[in-house]
């Protein structure tokens, strides 16, 4: 009978874990509690994994560049960009978004760009942080 | 014959040792969970896991399903727990002799072990659901099959007692007092060696942990036996379960490894109780990590045809082996 | 015992799914049962719908080529490889020959991840959760070089019509041959962890047979026809982007010594062994990676127009880590496309489930399930909307339904 793998597990107990330790170190009761204080500095919060260079994460608009050509528009895979003609300029709703970035690929004036935020969820499709004009 | 004082002493050592027992088996479930998270390089849960999971079931409603027979279904959860419980009270723990000692012995305890696996079953086909009828086949057919090995241990362990002219040789105070080890010449050590480790295979197995989980098989049986229970009778099967992680360590630390530490440091009284009891535990802990642990951790999930073979040819032969060679052995001892 | 519980004689039935842990993904079995073995099994896929066809049909190919990313949550280029190819075909385009290699690269590293996703996959079907978290971690590695080429982990957007859109520069090479590199070494440990060990190849050797006949019979691709001796890739015998330019064969299980059974144990050899491939195959194309453009027209509004013009129809072909997948694109000079069908790989393999299972064991259905590494919501498709009251639709009833569709859209 060979049983490789029971090497292999005595000598992992010995090693680091490899997992990516959650924020905090048990569930707090509250997590906006928690993120108070840590925000306070109370606390301390165990870092997100780092993101990679050119990393696809929420979409970042400098409207004063934009010329309301509408380019974006016609390519968004998500229909996540809505044209205003008051104002001539786009609105991206950030809950509808895919990521894709083919907006930033297509516009002329090179105002839309992918930050690396990725950290988004929230309870509210419109609220303040999922809407980006 | 009993003094209402000997009663009543047994009745609250009784209970006291259930609550410990208890709160030492869901102590070993968590260490059980945090080694194996650790082989898998895992963080793992917290210790007190087991605590917060019992919690939470405890708090939850029972759903008996529409097609099962509610009094078995209801009664098997109650049945497991409350004869794991007894099984415990027969056991030494540490230095302190059984509680129960005086009203049975070492073939009593092997009944009381098949109690809770029967209680499943029962509560397996109560359940009327496909999955645990499957599952409840199963254990019945593991538990048939990891019987053998197990009676071979128990008499060569009696036999071992009976040769060396010790009265009651299926009594545990008697197996504790006289460690087999020292009963033995060379041969019988092997045999008594094979006999330990045909145990702690015997262990996971009555446990149902992988590899021998079958009856339970999460991937195809989705719980098998357990599938249809919830809430509070999930609980008390949990709670079950670590009790009987604890007896099968007790069990096993009473026949294999009975030594105590207070006769080494020359302790008396109440602190020689707790620092064997202490001292119990340790051992137990030790022995799951190395039989289940380690095993359920390291292997994939055998069928149940190859349970059958596993116990009734490979460690049925073993156990068989182990037992001549520890008869042999006090044979020749005879002679010469 | 007369409650409906099985004696030894009665067949009795037990249902596996739409949602059982045995599966990742849902698909209703129906198994009858003679003791602990198979003795008729069924299986009803469509559970799954998702739209993706008809939502591909109101835009255009740049926009669908994002569509096509999702359509499996592993395979990430896989589709857009696929449909981008038959687009392609039908605009006439000539993709650069870095952007060639560029997608082989990440057509590969998503093989190896693949694997690994199921090699872990089959470890905790098997009861073996310790090998699945290995297979898992280890499968890490590759991720993030994917994440590290793309941007992201699992949609990763690189395909364009006409090329891909990000280049892979020198500077990025040692951060992929460092990946390259662990898998090799790993590869080995691997091997061992899985093929020789004792409880897996009791569960695994002479389960979930698959003759060499069979496969054929029912047109097996991938890993699934290879295990069985059934030497077909599509890299292979269609080559297309830069695989022509590598010499690369099938693998089949005799590659690892053994012969060929056409089980599940053969499965996993093929798998493991594809991995290995996979990481030659990379080492290779940035080796040989020609200098140039990666994109056919990196204007997009050109490339847009050009779409829009075009007429035709064709199929794109990728070999996908399951097997051969197939996208039937057909454009008639508007915006999107006149017709988009989508052959996923599994729809190939699904039907091997019935020789493989019948006659096994109940404890080995979920690792025979597995082992054909299904992906069930890219194959679904047929939903029944409204009117029909039927859930099961005949090939008749299909085609009439589809005459009747072309009738309508034909206005006659
Ligand atoms: S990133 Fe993609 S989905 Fe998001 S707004 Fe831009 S084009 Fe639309
Ligand atoms: S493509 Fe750029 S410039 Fe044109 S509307 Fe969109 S954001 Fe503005």
């Amino acid at each position: 009978m060979a049983l490789p793998m029971i090497r292999e597990i005595l000598a992992q107990v010995f090693k680091i874990p490899a997992t990516n330790p959650f924020p905090a170190r048990f569930l707090p009761p509250s997590v906006t509690e928690f993120l108070k204080k840590v925000g306070a500095g109370e606390a301390t919060i165990n870092p997100p994994v780092a993101t990679p260079p050119r990393f696809r994460g929420k979409i970042v608009y400098d409207r004063d560049g934009c010329i309301g050509c509408n380019l974006c528009i016609r390519v968004c895979p998500a229909h996540a960009i809505e044209f205003i003609p008051e104002t001539k300029r786009v609105r991206i709703y950030v809950t509808q978004c895919i990521f894709c970035s083919q907006c930033n690929d297509i516009c002329p004036k090179g105002v839309l760009t992918m930050s690396p935020e990725f950290l988004l969820g929230t309870e509210d499709r419109f609220a303040e942080s999922q809407i980006v004009e | 014959m009993l003094s209402m004082d000997v009663i009543l002493v047994t009745i609250l050592a009784a209970g006291a040792l259930s609550i410990i027992g208890i709160v030492v088996g869901l102590i070993l479930l968590g260490i059980d969970r945090r080694i194996s998270a650790r082989m898998q390089a895992r963080i793992g849960p917290p210790l007190r896991q087991p605590f917060i999971d019992l919690k939470k079931l405890l708090s939850k409603e029972n759903i008996i399903p529409e097609n099962a027979i509610p009094s078995l279904f209801n009664a098997a959860p109650i049945v497991a727990l409350a004869s794991s419980i007894v099984v415990l009270l027969y056991l030494p723990i540490g230095s302190m002799m059984p509680i129960l000692g005086g009203y049975g012995d070492l073939i009593l305890v092997m009944y009381l072990l098949a109690v809770p696996a029967l209680a499943m079953v029962a509560g397996g086909f109560a359940s009327g659901s496909p999955y645990a009828t499957v599952g409840a086949q199963r254990e019945m057919v593991s538990m048939i099959a990891y019987e053998l090995p197990l009676a071979s241990i128990v008499i060569a362990v009696a036999w071992l007692l009976y040769s060396s002219g010790i009265a009651d040789p299926f009594a545990l105070s008697s197996i504790v007092a006289n460690p087999i080890w020292s009963l033995v010449g060379p041969i019988g050590m092997v045999g008594l060696f094979v006999l330990l480790l045909t145990f702690a295979w015997v262990s996971p197995a009555e446990l149902s942990k992988i590899p021998f989980d079958t009856p339970e098989a999460e991937t195809e049986l989705a719980g098998g036996v357990l599938v249809e229970y919830s809430g509070k009778n999930l609980g008390l099967f949990t709670i079950a379960q670590g009790v009987k992680t604890l007896v099968m360590g007790g069990l096993a630390v009473a026949i294999f490894f009975p030594w105590n530490l207070s006769p080494l440091l020359g302790l008396a009284g109440y602190a020689a109780l707790a620092v064997d009891a202490v001292f119990f535990f340790a051992k137990v802990i030790l022995l799951m990590i190395l039989s289940v642990t380690v095993i359920r951790t390291g292997l994939a999930r055998f069928r149940i045809t190859h349970v059958v073979t596993l116990f009734w040819v490979w460690f049925g032969v073993a156990g068989l082996f182990g037992l001549s060679l520890v008869i042999l052995d006090s044979v020749l001892a005879g002679w010469f | 015992m007369s409650d409906g519980t099985p004696t030894k004689k009665a067949p009795y039935v037990v249902p596996i799914g739409p949602i059982h842990p045995a599966l990742k993904e849902p698909v209703q079995f129906l198994f009858e049962m003679e003791g602990e073995v198979v003795k008729k099994a069924d299986f009803a896929p469509g559970q799954t719908h998702r739209g993706i066809e008809w939502m591909g049909m109101h835009r255009n190919p740049v926009q669908i080529v994002h569509l096509t990313d999702r359509i499996c949550g592993i395979c990430g280029v896989t589709h857009s490889l696929a449909f981008a190819r038959a687009v392609e075909q039908i605009v006439d385009i000539e993709v650069p020959a870095r952007a060639d290699y560029i997608r082989v690269i990440i057509a590969e590293l998503e093989r190896i991840q693949s694997h690994l996703l199921w090699a872990g996959v089959a470890a905790h079907e098997l009861g073996f959760d310790t090998l699945f978290y290995l297979a898992w971690r280890v499968r890490e590695e590759s991720m993030d070089v994917i994440e590290y080429i793309t941007g992201n982990r699992i949609n990763y957007g690189l395909v364009q019509v006409g090329g891909v859109r990000r280049d892979i520069v020198p500077d990025q090479h040692p951060t992929i041959k460092k990946c390259l590199d662990g898998y090799r070494d790993l590869l080995g440990k691997m091997l061992n962890l899985f093929l020789n060990d004792t409880t897996i190849s009791i569960r695994c050797k002479d389960t979930g047979l698959l003759t060499f006949e069979k496969a054929l019979e029912l047109s097996c691709v991938g890993p699934t026809a290879r295990a069985s001796g059934v030497v077909k890739d599509v890299r292979v015998d269609y080559p297309y982007s830069a695989y022509g330019d590598l010499d690369i064969s099938p693998i089949l299980p005799s590659a690892y010594g053994g012969g060929i059974n056409g089980d599940v144990y053969d499965r996993i050899v093929v798998r493991l062994l594809e991995v290995a491939q996979s990481v030659e195959i990379i080492e290779t194309c940035l080796k040989e990676m020609p200098d140039g453009p990666i994109l056919w027209e990196s204007k997009l509004p050109k490339l847009l127009s050009a779409c829009k013009k075009a007429h035709g129809e064709a199929v794109g072909r990728h070999e996908a880590p399951r097997g051969e997948c197939l996208h039937y694109v057909a454009m008639d000079g508007h915006e999107a496309p006149a017709m988009w069908k989508v052959k996923a790989s599994s729809y190939s393999n699904l039907h091997s489930w019935i020789p493989m299972l019948e006659g096994e064991q109940l404890a080995d259905v979920p690792i025979i399930v597995a082992s054909i590494d299904p992906c069930l919501s890219c194959t679904d498709r047929v939903a029944v909307l409204r009117g029909v009251k039927r859930d099961l639709m005949t090939k008749e009833d299909l085609h009439r339904l589809s005459v009747e569709k072309t009738r309508r859209i034909q206005g006659c």
